[in-house]
This record gives structure tokens, sequence and C-alpha cells, in this order.
């Protein structure tokens, strides 16, 4: 593997052709073969079932086109026996196969496919590059195409898949947006439904904005497809919302397949013994999300249970935190230290350039003339060395190039081969070896983006190279050493509110050695959670709490300040220093890092005469009335539940999340203390995602009663001689309904404390509806763009418990990564300030999204701008910005970009 | 900057923009075919070069 | 004009369209040798200096992708 350059002529001479799993099987690939073309690394393999070399003995073309010889056809599996403390699963699911269901005619009928062959459809790197176009022969664009949901999913019925897969709502959703974005808003898009399942954040608009680009919800569950003689087309027949059977013709059906655990991730469980769940997962509690049934034992992603993106990363750092946490005596036990080299001053020193050309085998070579791009460098200026290397990149031509650099005493170094992308990091640390500054060194691109691009045009291919060489070297001219800023990180945590959140957070850092401050502005620990009954996992959330507070109280690493608040904050990543104000005084705490769990609380509805009658509560009040056992439970004759109050409106366009599974759990405990009273849920969407499906399912088996309405046919709720009534749009019956109520439950939305103080502090954004906005929505979802902010729990998003606990170890993951290295080297290339030329307009500090621009506060600079070079990602944006030219840019300095175009047509 | 370049003179077509992501590799050819076309259409650009005399 | 071949300068963001030129040299996709890459930290970077000097050059034109 070491000796694979990825050239592809293995693949291009390979005879066997094999069906590309990656591309859904809709196209081939070759028995050698890469996954997909950004595979990391990126290297061949040989695919051993259906190798003619390795089945029958015959062929072997590979390994006699192979240029640099990395084909060996006698490796084997190995076993390899590790010593390990912690293990973490994340053997993820499996996509479920409808071939199973003969109703949907999968295998038959070709323009029905899955909705992950529909992601390949759409992909421009897919089979079809990307034109969406129909399974026939005809390859036409669709002009209709319909999703049909919960395909695997939701279904006890044809299939054991009683879970809701969480994800394929809103799949299907982007998918519909997508085709239309692919083949224009003619394109018809439909999608079938039970419930529209969009409880993530940004989730809700998504949806409500799709609806608007004139995508189709239709909620019906379609049992026929019948085809259309003399087409590929299919009609599909269902039941329309007020009863009448209608019929369509769409030109493609996408099943929305939903996730289930896989066999080799069953047997994998049995073989570790682990406990599963009813649908096969990873079984976890709420309070260790991530934490299998064996002690050293931990789980991650969709094998923990059906989820989306956001949460598998979230859970993913919450593994990582938990694994660390129960070894963190070994820290740094096995590390070693790297051998430091002296590095040689050449400031001041004339350039002396040396030129390395790749031949790559025969990828640059095949198409460019490196001999005549060699002689070409040479008669350029500065450069006193020149070279042709078969392949740059093998180590003993990495010694080779060191050596030369130290014997020709180089003070520059052009690599001209592949990207800088893969390989500037392996070709500084050569020069490094050799004492030199790593940033004087520039790569010239003439693999990817010239020998491979222009292969049939070799002439054309040899002057371009020469052109990509003669800038480089023009720019590499101009380049000086650059030092790499450090920085030392105060080993000290700082975690604002303590909640669920925040106390898992600040566990976490203490367990894995850091010094925790826990700031919490109410006079106790525990935040919402102290008014909440049980989990959807029926575990009782006081007997938790209790011991959640006791461990942080007792932790002698945690610091724990009540009744505070932050009134300032200064510094950066690493050296914070917040002002906590506790009652009249003040306090300074140095930090390293924060953590924002500053939670969120419940709305307090003006809808449904909340407030006017005893009887008409919110979830948490009836919370309460399981908690301190009210006997007048046992007396109640019926209970009304209703959803989204104050949720999913214009007001607050968001769906609060964990409401509809709060009513259902706490309708199936009203049944199980009243099993006579009466129970109506009414609901919009009932969004009980991933295994809290079984709950809707128990709930519906008690007897509980869904009634569905909608935005604009909200129910009315009076008051009428001591009879609490409720009317609404009976959804099967479509008549009017009456019903009276001895307890109303509201489920009211989630709301943010949108504090726009600590917000500014530290530099922090929020979304319109006032919750923080993470550093990537889908990668980045518990850290902040500013460096040293992380974020968890409800702050970011409402969210259960088991989320909030699994994004609060998530959170102290992602500031361990920070606080274990200690000190910080922040890259060379940053921008820095001449104050000379500055003329303290600011439109630096205005521009750059990570806070590194400021104002020099005192001195003769004052009022001029400053760049910490900590903070500066080194994106250019000031630069540019700037009026005056007073901001050097260190590797990518106008003075060197201009080089670059000056030599841009120099006559050969 | 369009703006700029159409006061000075130059041909809007010969400053194009374009938003490309790091896996698009298909869209990003697309690209460069479109704007070689274009630019070809155009002509070669014949202000603000360099008032140098070129020796012969 | 037919065999005018014109000579481009691309400025591409080192994250976003730099990343996708690679990746086309993956796949192998064969594309026109006119474009001259430029590689910038992110597109905030280009200024109408760099336009202005690339025309002053010789290009033909300036293509900015992030």
């Amino acid at each position: 593997m070491d000796k694979c350059i990825a050239c592809g002529l293995c693949a291009e001479k390979c005879p066997k052709k094999v069906s590309d799993r990656y591309n859904a099987d809709l196209i081939k690939r070759k028995a050698i073969y890469v996954e997909y073309d950004q595979a990391v690394p990126l290297k061949y393999g040989i695919d051993p079932t259906n190798c003619i070399k390795l089945t029958k003995d015959k062929c072997g073309n590979c390994a006699k086109v192979c240029p640099t010889g990395a084909i060996e056809y006698d490796q084997k599996e190995k076993d390899v026996k590790l010593s390990v403390g912690s293990v973490v699963l994340a053997t993820g699911f499996k996509p479920f196969d409808p071939k199973v269901f003969d109703t949907y005619q999968y295998s038959k009928f070709p323009n029905v496919v899955t909705a992950l062959e529909f992601e390949r459809i759409l992909s421009a790197s897919g089979p079809t590059k990307g034109h969406l176009v129909t399974r026939s022969d005809d390859h036409v664009e669709p002009k209709k195409i319909a999703w049909f949901q919960c395909i695997g999913s939701r279904d006890m019925n044809k299939c054991d898949n009683g879970h809701c897969s969480s994800v394929c709502c809103m799949y299907a959703t982007k998918e519909a947006i997508m085709a239309k974005e692919h083949n224009g808003d003619e394109l018809d898009c439909a999608i079938f439904y039970m419930d529209m399942r969009t409880p993530g954040k940004e989730f809700e608009a998504y949806y409500e904005n799709a609806k608007k680009k004139g995508i189709r919800y239709v909620k019906s569950r379609i049992h026929t497809i019948n085809p259309v003689p003399g087409s590929d087309s299919l009609e599909v027949r269902y039941v329309t919302e007020t009863g009448q059977i209608d019929t369509e013709i769409f030109d493609m059906i996408v099943l929305s397949i939903g996730l289930e655990a896989s066999s080799d991730s069953i047997a994998l469980a049995k073989k570790l013994d682990i406990d599963l769940t009813r649908s096969n997962f990873a079984k976890t509690t709420s309070f260790d999300p991530v934490s299998t049934s064996r002690p050293g034992i931990y789980v991650c992603g969709a094998f923990q249970g059906p989820k989306d993106i956001p949460e598998s990363i979230v859970d993913a750092s919450a593994a990582a935190a938990a694994a660390g946490e129960s070894i963190a005596s070994a820290r740094n036990t096995l590390t070693k230290k790297a051998e430091e080299i002296v590095e040689t001053n050449v400031r001041g020193e004339r350039p002396r350039i040396g030129v390395f050309v790749c031949s790559c085998g025969t990828n640059i070579a095949g198409t460019v003339d490196v001999a005549k791009v060699a002689e070409y460098a040479k008669t350029l200026p500065y450069v006193e060395f020149v070279t042709n290397n078969l392949f740059s990149c093998s180590q003993d031509t990495q010694d080779k190039i060191s050596e030369i650099i130290k014997e020709k005493s180089l003070n520059r170094v052009v690599v001209a081969a592949c990207t800088p992308k893969t390989h500037e990091g392996l070709f500084q640390e050569t020069l490094l070896a050799a004492g030199l500054n790593k940033y004087l060194f520039e790569l010239a691109n003439i693999r990817n983006q010239n020998s491979w691009v222009h292969k049939n045009e070799p002439e054309v291919a040899t002057e371009k190279a020469k052109d990509i060489v003669r800038m480089a070297i023009a720019k590499v001219a101009l380049f000086q050493p650059l030092e790499e800023a450090e920085l030392q990180v105060n080993q000290t945590a700082m975690v604002l509110g303590g909640g669920i959140s925040g106390m898992s957070t600040a566990l976490s850092l203490s367990k894995q050695g850091y010094k925790t401050h826990v700031v919490e502005r109410s006079d106790f620990l525990g935040g919402q959670a102290v008014k909440l009954f049980q989990t959807a996992k029926g575990e009782s959330i006081q007997a938790k709490l209790a011991e959640l507070v006791s461990e942080v109280n007792s932790d002698s690493n945690i610091t724990v300040h009540l009744n505070t608040n932050l009134t300032d904050v200064q510094g950066f990543v690493g050296n914070f220093e917040s002002t906590l104000t506790t009652g009249g005084s003040a306090q300074t705490l140095k930090h390293g890092v924060a953590i924002m769990a500053t939670g969120a609380y419940p709305y307090q509805p003006v809808e449904y005469s909340y407030g006017k009658d005893p009887r008409i509560v919110t979830s948490q009040e009836l919370d309460k009335k399981f908690i301190e056992n009210d006997p007048a439970i046992k007396d109640l004759k019926s209970a009304v539940f209703i959803q989204c109050v104050g949720s999913r409106n214009s007001e607050r366009p968001y769906c609060s999340r964990l409401c509809c599974t709060h009513s259902i759990d706490n309708a199936i405990e009203l049944k199980k203390r009243n099993p006579d009273m009466n129970i109506y849920v009414l609901y919009r969407d009932i969004r009980s995602y991933g295994e809290r499906e079984y709950l809707f399912r128990e709930a519906r088996e008690l007897g509980v009663i869904f009634i569905r309405h909608s935005l604009d046919s909200l129910p009315q709720l009076s008051i009428d001689g001591g009879k609490i009534m409720i009317k609404t749009m009976d959804h099967v019956l479509h008549r009017p309904l009456e019903i009276e109520a001895d307890l109303v439950s509201l489920a009211t939305a989630i709301l943010p404390y949108r504090d726009e103080t600590v917000a500014q502090f530290f530099k922090l954004p929020m979304n319109d509806n006032g919750f923080f906005v993470e550093r990537h929505a889908k990668l980045g979802p518990s850290e902040f763009a500013t460096d040293g902010v992380f974020l968890c729990g409800m702050a970011h998003y409402p969210k259960p418990i088991d989320e909030a606990v699994s994004q609060a170890k998530a959170a102290a993951s992602r500031a361990i990564t920070l606080l274990a290295r200690e000190t910080i080297h922040t890259s060379g290339q940053v921008a820095s300030v001449n104050t000379a030329l500055c003329s303290s307009c600011g439109v630096c500090v205005s521009v750059c999204p990570y806070s590194a621009p400021s104002f020099i506060e005192e001195g003769r600079d004052a009022g001029k701008a400053k760049i910490n070079p900590v903070l500066c990602k080194g994106c250019g944006l000031c630069v540019g910005s700037c009026r005056s030219g007073a901001i050097n840019h260190r590797g990518f300095d106008t003075d060197q970009i201009f080089a670059q175009l000056f030599t841009l047509n120099e006559a050969v | 900057m369009k703006n700029l370049m159409e006061h000075m003179g130059v041909e809007p077509g010969r400053l194009q923009f374009s938003w490309i992501s790091s896996a698009e590799a298909t869209k990003f050819v697309d690209v460069v075919k479109q704007v070689t076309e274009k630019v070809k259409e155009l002509g070669p650009n014949e202000k603000f070069i360099k008032k140098t005399v070129k020796v012969a | 004009m037919a065999d005018f071949e014109p000579k481009i300068v691309s400025f591409l963001c080192n994250w976003c369209s730099y990343g996708a030129a690679d990746l086309a040299g993956v796949g192998r996709a064969q594309y026109p040798a006119n474009v001259r890459v430029v590689r910038i930290p992110c597109t905030g970077r280009m200024s109408a200096k760099f336009f202005l000097a690339a025309l002053r050059e010789g290009a033909d034109a300036v293509w900015v992708s992030g």
C-alpha cells in the first residue's frame, strides 16, 4: 500500500468488470479499484472475490503494468492483537432492502429505485454524471417523481422494523428539492408520507421552504403500483385525506428506505456480549447515551439508533470523551518525542532555489516532457539546482531531497508534482529535516491540474507545466521564513450553565483531569430537569439528577458558582479572563476554554385559556403531578393533550423536537395510573423519531386516541359552566368532534434565552429563533467558529436528555482536543498589519469572521489595527478589503501573487 | 468589481465568477469549458496590456 | 479567430474550487488547457489589483471561483 501512487494504470488494464456497489450497482467498475474519487488514502485495492488472478490464477495484468511494484497477490488477512482500555463501536447501519416487498415491485420495474440509488443518480460523480434521467432504456428526463416514505420503517407488518428511521423525511425533501434544481421547476415532485418528521435544527424551515417550491406532500401510505402498458411509467393508487381513491402516473418512484442494524453489527454485539434494543441497535441509557451495557465498550452513530449526521458527529465526540474518561490516567504514556532539528537562518540571503520535477511514474512523464520542463527551469532566475525524480514522495527521494538542500545550501524549494492539498505537508517535513523553514516551499501542481487533465495534448501540457513551474519559482523567490506563534493554553475550563448539559460536560472534563468551573445564574443545579418526571426509556429523572448533582458537588476538580452571572470576558482561546459576579461581588476567572450550556425554557402559553383554569396545565406541570404522585389522577375521566403549542407557527417556525414523545410518554403514564381514562392527543405530525416510535405504538395499543389537525384548523377550547370543552375536526370521519376534558396538557414550545450579552462576550452568532449557531450544522455541532468556545444542550436546539448528555460529553471532548495540547502552534500563513500604513478605518475589524483584528488601545500606534495571529485563519478577507494596503498576508502576499502574474506570459 | 471593469472599458465577460464545492469535480470541468468558450468568443484582450514594446 | 487560444488566469479558493480541480484530475476528466491557476486561501483574498495585473500581463480573462 505504501508503494501505490494511485496512477490508475492497473484499473485501466484490468479486464474484469464488476457491478459498482458505491454507485448503487448502477454502473460497473473494475476488480481492482478505488471505492470513490475522494477516498482516503487514495490507494487501489483488489476485490478478491472477482479478481481473475486470485480466483482462477489467470491474468496478472495489474502487476505487469504497475510502475511501482505495489501489487502483491499473496497478501492475506492478518490477525492483529491489540491491548486497549476502551472500545468504541461505530459500525453504522444497513440500508433496508426493499426486495422483500412485492407491493413496490422494486426488482421488477426499472423506474422504482431506492433513495440511495436516487442519491447516486443526482450526484455529479455518479453513474449519470448528475443528469437526472429515468432508468428505462431511453433514459429520458422524468416529468413526475414520487417518493414513498417509511419503506422498512414504522412497519411491524411486512418487516420487523418498528422504529422510525429518523432521517428519511428530510432526505426525501432534500432529494425532491435537488431534483427540481436539476430538471427545472416543471418537474412534479410528490412525497407520500405518514407523518412529516423534521424535528432537527433548521429542518422545519427547510420543509416549509420545500412546500413553497411546489413539492407536494400527500399524507397517504401506498399499497398498489401498476405498470402503465407500453411504457416504463407507473400508476399509483392511493387514498386521499378526504377518503377518496385517486390514481396518478409517475415516471419514477423513489423508495425512502429506512435504516436498520446490520447483521454484522448484531453478530459483533453477541460476540462482545452487549445488550441490544428491540430493533437490534446497541442498548444505552439516557444518562449514559454512548455506553453499552458492558463497561469499557462505547457506541456512537447509527448503531446506537437511527440518526442524522449532526447527532452522529455529536455521538462520535461523546464516545471519544467516554472512552477517554475511563482511561484518563494512561494519557500520553505511549507518545514519542520527535527529534528537533535546528533551523538554519536564511533571512537576507539571495534566493537559491531548488526545483524538483516529478515524473510520478508515468502519471506526469506520460504526458508532460519532464526533461524539457527541468531544462527550462534551469534557465530561470535564482534557480541553483534542478533535477527530475521518478517518485518525489517516496521515502528515499525525500531523504535525497533533504541531502541536496543541505549540500547545495538551497534556501527555497519548488517541487513540481501533485497537489499541495495532499502533499504540501509531506514536503514541508522534508524541508524541516534539512533545517529549512517549512514555509520556504511551493508545490507546482503539474499532475492533478495538468498532466491528468490534458492527456491528449502533451505539447500543450508541457507548455502549461513550464508556466506553472515558472509562476511557482517567481512566487517562492519572494517567500520569507515564517514563524508560528506559540501560545500556552490555560488548563481550566469554564462551563456556563448548571443544567444536565453543563453538569455532564463538567464531569467529563473533570474525569479527564481538568479543573472546571460551573457558572449557574440560579440558586440550584439541575436546570429544567428538576421539573421532569421520566425519560422516554422510563428512567426516573429525579433519581438520576440527584446522583448527578451530588457527584458534581463532591468532585474536587469542579467548582460550582451559584447565583452567578458572567459580566465581562477578555482574551481569546487558551487565555480567557472572565469576570463572575455573585451578588454584588466580582471575581476574575482565568480559563483556556469556555462551554456554553445555557439551556432553554418552556413557553408560557396564552393559548387554550392557560392560566384560567387549574385543569389546563403544561407538560412540565403534568410531570410535577406525577412526581408528587397526585392522587387526583385516579379520578379523572378524560385527558386531552394538545401538541405544538407555540411551536411550528409563524412566530416560532421551528419544531421543539421533544414534545411529541413527552406527551405520548405522559399519556401512557396516565393510562398506567388510571386505565379507564379516555385520552386524546391532538397533533399535527407525531414526531416520535427513532425507537421512540415504539412508545407511539404502545400508546395506541393502550387505547390513546390520536387526532390530527393542521395549523389553519387548530382545536378550539372553551370553558362552559365548569366544563372544559375542546372542539376539533376528526381527520378520519371528517366531522367536527367535541371532547370534554378533566385535564388538558399543553405541549409548549421550547424557547432559547437569547442572551445577547454572553453572545457578544465571545462573539457567538445566534439564528433567527435565538439558538446559538454552531461552527458547522453537520460536522461541527458542538463548537463555535470562535476558537476555544464550545456548545452543548438546549442552547444549541431543543433536545431530550440522552441527546443533551451526548452533546455535553461531545463539547468536553472537543474542548480537550485544545486543553490536551497545552500549547497551540498557529499557522505561519497569517495576516499582519503594517501600522505605518494603517488608516484606522476599521474595515478589517468588521469583516473578519474570526474576530482576529482589533484596535491597538495604547501606545504610539493607538487606534490602529493589529491582528492576533492565534485567531487568524489566513483567509485573506481583511487583506483584500484593506483600503490602505496596510495588511500583509504571509505566504500569499500581494507581491507574491503579483510575481505569479508577472511571469504569466514571459517569453519562453 | 464588475462595475469597475465596465467603467474602465473592459468587457464584463473577461471577469467570471463561480462557486464550486471541493467535491464538485464535474461542475469544475463544466465551468472551465464554459469560461474558455466565452472568452474565445470575446477574442483576445486588447486593453490594459503592458505598453512596453516587444523587441522582435 | 477560430484557432485563438485564450490565456485565462483563475483564482481558485484553496478549500473549494482548488479541491474540485484536484478531484477533476483524480477522475481524469479532460478539459481545455487555457487556464493558469493561482491558488488563493479564500476568494475574500481577491482584489481588483490582481484582475488588472493579470490583464496587463496579457491574460485574456480572469476567472475567480470559490
